[in-house]
């Protein structure tokens, strides 16, 4: 049977330890950047910069970093700072992007102010 | 990735830099398009969801001639309204509608894994996919519902319906009371996902 892409990849993560936050029947975003970056992970790999299921293992094994570390100093959980952490793995594992510009990402302390994404309107809530 | 846990006061405003430098650079290299997110999410935000679902029960609670069609050929039905063109192909053609009512209630389950109707139901909930819930919903689904909240009177029927990847099933709720002047949008806004389950009762308006 045929499946979307977008229903195959949502679909794979349910029941698992990296389901995303759902709420009466959709998906839960709090704040504007974790629809963004959830948007980012699905169009990267539908377009074939990497498997799903490559993403995925990055992003079980960044929840088990978090599970793992000690209890003193350990950040509260927020499982969208767990899925920027796999797509940045994966995007620089598989090559979508330079360390260089991996590095350019991670120092981004504020938004950007003159880029494409500056000009779109935003939304704090989604749902 | 050294210094993992390390964050700045504001984890919300770094994330979401983080967040738009990274597709700004996206973008810029060509990798993806400047409307590649939107395009990606706007599957679940209005193509396919439980907003599809609650229209569709809405207009059968109205019409019973369309509620009549919907069981008897439910792409078809569907096809009579207007919704996103997601609702058309491969999915929609797989669903099928049954109804409360008439000393039966519906529960849907997947025995196999988690075949859903997405274009009318949404993000399945974390527990259907879970294995205690697919085993008693067929073995005992009335002591399953009484935990859910829905007690099916014994003179009413229990059916269960399972799921697969030929066929997805989706529960049309009974209508609840006090609502004959509520429009059909008003009425669209009180069907939750749960009850296109069949674990849930639609609540009456002044019960909501």
């Amino acid at each position: 049977m045929f499946t979307r892409f977008e229903e195959y990849a949502a679909a794979s993560m349910l029941g698992a330890d990296d389901s995303p936050p759902r709420l009466d029947g959709k998906l839960f975003f709090s704040n504007r950047w974790e629809r963004d970056v959830f948007g980012l992970a699905l169009s990267l790999s539908k377009a074939g910069y990497f498997e799903w299921e490559d993403f995925r293992q990055c992003l079980i094994t960044a929840i088990a970093r978090w599970e793992s570390a000690p209890c003193e100093g350990q950040p509260r959980w927020d499982y969208y700072e767990r899925f920027l952490e796999a797509l940045l793995d994966v995007v620089g594992s598989r090559g979508v992007l330079s360390r260089d510009e991996l590095a350019h990402v991670m120092v981004a302390r504020r938004p950007a102010t003159a880029t494409h994404t500056a000009a779109r309107p935003l939304h704090s809530k989604n749902h | 990735m050294t210094q993992l846990f390390q964050y700045e006061d504001d984890r919300e405003v770094s994330s979401a830099a983080k967040v738009r430098a990274l597709e700004a650079l996206l973008i810029e290299k060509g990798v993806i398009g400047s409307d590649a997110v939107d395009a990606v999410l706007q599957h679940f935000e209005t193509v396919a969801g439980p907003f599809n679902g609650a229209k569709i029960v809405a207009r059968a609670w109205v019409d019973p001639a369309f509620k009549q069609r919907l069981v008897e050929d439910t792409p078809k039905a569907i096809a009579e309204l207007d919704l996103s063109a997601g609702m058309a192909g491969a999915e929609g053609e797989h669903m099928a509608a049954v109804a409360n009512g008439d000393g039966v209630h519906n529960l849907i389950i997947c025995t196999l894994c988690s075949c859903y109707p997405w274009p009318v139901l949404g993000l399945p909930p974390y527990w259907y996919k879970d294995p205690v819930f697919r085993a008693r919903g067929v073995r005992e689904p009335r002591a399953v519902l009484r935990e859910f909240g829905v007690e099916v009177p014994a003179e009413t029927a229990v059916k269960v319906w399972d799921s697969s990847a030929q066929i997805r099933w989706f529960v049309v709720p009974e209508r609840p009371a006090n609502t004959d002047r509520l429009s059909e949008q008003e009425l669209a806004a009180l069907v939750t996902p749960e009850s296109m389950m069949g674990v849930a009762l639609v609540a009456s308006p002044a019960a909501a």
